[in-house]
C-alpha cells in the first residue's frame, strides 16, 4: 500500500477497502508459498492420527471380550464413583466401568430404562421409587453458606424458609447489614434441592431464587463472588474451600455446627445418604462392584472426596 | 473559498473520528482476547508441565494430567469433521454450482440450515442421546459424541462454504467453460482453490465450536476419563473436563486453568496450520 499523506484519510480508507475486496476476489494476495516444514508437519499429524486410530482399533479387538458396567447419575457422586471404579478396574483386569453424570433424577431414569446398570443417587429413595434397590456407600451433609464478610452466624429454620420464600429480603432483618439478600437455589432435579426443600417443608414453586446453580463448586463460587448471597451446598465441598481460605462461612443449623464430623455422628439435621441404585437384585458384576464400593477398601477414597464413609454392616 | 476549506476541514475531522472509533473497536476486540489469554496463562502456567500432558487424570482430575482427555477430544473432533465436512461442502457445492440461487429447493435447504444453526447445543445433545446413544445403540461413546457434533457443525460449514463459493467471481466459471474445462475440472482446479481461504475459515469456526462444546457432549460422549480404546468407548472432552473441574470438583481450579490453557493453545495451533494450508493450496493452484 502507498504511504498515506496527511489529509488523505478518505482515500486511505477507500484504498483499504479496495484491498480487502480484492483479497476476497483472490487477485491481490501476497505471494508466499507454503513452507516445506508445514507440509511436513501436516503429513506427520495426519499419519499420527491414522496411527492412533489403527492402534485403538487393534486394542479394541483384543479387549472385545471384556465386561462393561455403566453407571449414571448424581454429579456429587460421580467423581467418587469414578475413583472407586478406577480402583475396581485395577483389581479386576478386563473389566470396564463407565461413570456418566447428569443428576440423581437421570440416574433413576437410566436405571429404569436399562441404559445403566447402576444409578448414582445422592438422596434417599422416595416412596414412588420402591421398584429400585438402594445401597448406601457414604453420607453427605448439606450446609447453608454465606460470604465470610457477612456478620450472620446462625439462622433458624423459619428464617431460612422466610429468606427462600421472599418474606425476608434484607439481611438486617436476620441480624446482618442493611443489604439485599441474593438467594441462590439449586436447579430442578438436584438432590441437594430436594433434601433442602424437605428440611424446610417447602415446594420448589414457593422459592423465589435470584440465582439458580447446578453443582456444588459453582454454588460456592457464586457466594464467594457476592457478599450478600446465601446458598446451600455439600458440607464436604464447603469445608474444603473454607479451610483453603475461600471467603465462605458455613452456618450452624438448629444449634449444630455444620461439619463433616457432625454428619458422621448423625446429629446434623441436613444430611443425606449417597446411594448406588439398581433395578431389582443386582447380579454378577454389578453386585461385585456394589460390594466393593461398600467395603472398607474404598474408605480412603470416600474421605478424599470429602464424604463420610458408612459401615455396610 | 474559505467556505470550501471549512467544509474540507470538517470532513477530515469527521474521518479522523470515524477512524479512531474503528481502531478503538479493533483494540477492544484484541484486548478481550489478550485478557482471557493472560488470565489463563497466569492461572495455569504453574500447573502446566510435560507430565500434565502425558498422564491420565487421578483423584477426579485434581492431580495427574489430561492425556486421555486430549486423545478423546481429538478423536471426537476427528469423527465430527470426517463426517460433517464432506457432507457440508458437497451440499454447498450443490447449492452454488448446480441449483439456481432462487429455486424453491435451494431456498428450502438454506432455510432449514439457518434453523439448524440457531438450535441450542443442549437440544443437539438430547437429540444425540436419544438417536445415536439409545436408538442406534451406540451408547455413551466417542462415536455418538462425534456424530452429534457433526450435526451441529453442518449448518456452519455449509453456510460458510456457500458464501465462499459465491464470492468466487462468475468470470472464473465462464472463462473455464470457454477454455473447454468440464464443470468438475473447473470446480477442482479453480473454484475450490479460489474459495479455499473461506472454506478454511469456516472449518476453523466449526473446529472452534466443536472444541468448545460441553452440553451436547455430556449426554453423548460422556464423562469417562479413561484412555479410550476404541471409538465405541466413552471419553470425556476437554471442555467438559474444564467444566467439571471448575464447577463440580472442589479444589479443581488449578488443573482447570491449565486444561483451558491447553485448549486455547490447541485451538491456536489448529487455526494457524489450517490457514497456512488453505493459502498454500490457493497459491499452488491459482497463483503460479
Amino acid at each position: 500500500m502507498q504511504r498515506r499523506q496527511p489529509g488523505m484519510a478518505i482515500s486511505g480508507l477507500l484504498r483499504n477497502e479496495q484491498t480487502l475486496m480484492s483479497l476476497t476476489n483472490n487477485r491481490l494476495v501476497a505471494k508466499t508459498g507454503m513452507p516445506k516444514i508445514f507440509r511436513f508437519l501436516l503429513a506427520n499429524l495426519f499419519f499420527l492420527v491414522i496411527g492412533i486410530g489403527c492402534f485403538s482399533q487393534a486394542q479394541a479387538q483384543t479387549k472385545a471380550a471384556s465386561q462393561r458396567l455403566v453407571l449414571t447419575g448424581s454429579s456429587t457422586l460421580a467423581p467418587l464413583a469414578g475413583e472407586i471404579a478406577r480402583r475396581f478396574e485395577s483389581l479386576h483386569p478386563g473389566v470396564r466401568i463407565d461413570v456418566q453424570t447428569g443428576g440423581s433424577s437421570r440416574g433413576i431414569h437410566d436405571v429404569r430404562k436399562g441404559i445403566a446398570a447402576i444409578g448414582l443417587v445422592s438422596r434417599a429413595l422416595k416412596p414412588d421409587e420402591a421398584d429400585l434397590q438402594a445401597f448406601t456407600i457414604a453420607q453427605d451433609g448439606v450446609s447453608i453458606i454465606v460470604h465470610a464478610g457477612n456478620p450472620v452466624i446462625t439462622l433458624s429454620r423459619e428464617q431460612i424458609a422466610d429468606i427462600y420464600t421472599g418474606r425476608i429480603t434484607r439481611w438486617n432483618v436476620a441480624g446482618g447489614t442493611d443489604a439485599r439478600i441474593t438467594v441462590v437455589n439449586k436447579a430442578e432435579g438436584r438432590s441437594t434441592l430436594e433434601l433442602f426443600l424437605d428440611y424446610l417443608q417447602l415446594k420448589n414453586s414457593e422459592i423465589k431464587p435470584h440465582v439458580i446453580i447446578g453443582d456444588n463448586a459453582q454454588g460456592i463460587k457464586t457466594v464467594i463472588g457476592n457478599p450478600h448471597a446465601i446458598g446451600y451446598v455439600s458440607i464436604g465441598a464447603a469445608e474444603y474451600e473454607a479451610r483453603r481460605g475461600a471467603p465462605v462461612r458455613l452456618l450452624s443449623l438448629g444449634g449444630v455446627e455444620a461439619s463433616v464430623e457432625n454428619v458422621r455422628q448423625g446429629i446434623f439435621p441436613l444430611s443425606r445418604p449417597l446411594n448406588l441404585v439398581t433395578s431389582g437384585e443386582p447380579q454378577g458384576l454389578a453386585r461385585q462392584f456394589i460390594e466393593f464400593a461398600r467395603s472398607a477398601q474404598v474408605h480412603d477414597l470416600i474421605r478424599t472426596q470429602y464424604f463420610v464413609p458408612v459401615n455396610a454392616d | 473559498m474559505r467556505e470550501i476549506t471549512n467544509i474540507h476541514t470538517r470532513q477530515i475531522l469527521r474521518d479522523r473520528v470515524v477512524q479512531l472509533l474503528v481502531y478503538a473497536a479493533v483494540l477492544l476486540i484484541s484486548m478481550v482476547f489478550i485478557w482471557i489469554l493472560a488470565d489463563l496463562v497466569r492461572g495455569g502456567i504453574a500447573h502446566l508441565s510435560w507430565e500434565f500432558l502425558m498422564e491420565s487424570p487421578r483423584d477426579a482430575g485434581r492431580t495427574g494430567g489430561i492425556a486421555s482427555i486430549l486423545v478423546s477430544t481429538l478423536l471426537i473432533l476427528l469423527t465430527a469433521l470426517l463426517t460433517a465436512v464432506p457432507v457440508a461442502w458437497t451440499t454447498a457445492i450443490l447449492l452454488v454450482e448446480f441449483v439456481p440461487a432462487d429455486s424453491p429447493f435451494g431456498k428450502t435447504v438454506r432455510f432449514s440450515l439457518h434453523v439448524l444453526a440457531g438450535v441450542p447445543s443442549i437440544v443437539f445433545g438430547l437429540f444425540g442421546n436419544a438417536f445415536f446413544c439409545i436408538y442406534l445403540g451406540l451408547g455413551f461413546s466417542i462415536l455418538s459424541g462425534g456424530l452429534t457434533l457433526a450435526c451441529m457443525l453442518l449448518p456452519i460449514l455449509t453456510s460458510t462454504a456457500e458464501a465462499g463459493l459465491r464470492a468466487v467471481p462468475h468470470a472464473y466459471r465462464t472463462s473455464a467453460s470457454a477454455l473447454g474445462l468440464t464443470r468438475t475440472a473447473a470446480l477442482v482446479h479453480l473454484i475450490l482453490p479460489a474459495a479455499a481461504p473461506v472454506l478454511a475459515a469456516g472449518l476453523l469456526l466449526g473446529i472452534g465450536r466443536a472444541l468448545a462444546e460441553t452440553a451436547a457432549l455430556l449426554f453423548t460422549s460422556g464423562y469417562v476419563e479413561r484412555m479410550p480404546d476404541s471409538l465405541l468407548d466413552s471419553g470425556r472432552a476437554l471442555a467438559l473436563h474444564i467444566f467439571d473441574l471448575s464447577m463440580n470438583v472442589p479444589g479443581g481450579d488449578m488443573p482447570a486453568y491449565a486444561s483451558a490453557l491447553v485448549l486455547v493453545g490447541l485451538l491456536l495451533c489448529i487455526n494457524t496450520l489450517a490457514m497456512k494450508f488453505a493459502y498454500g493450496l490457493q497459491h499452488r493452484k491459482i497463483m503460479t
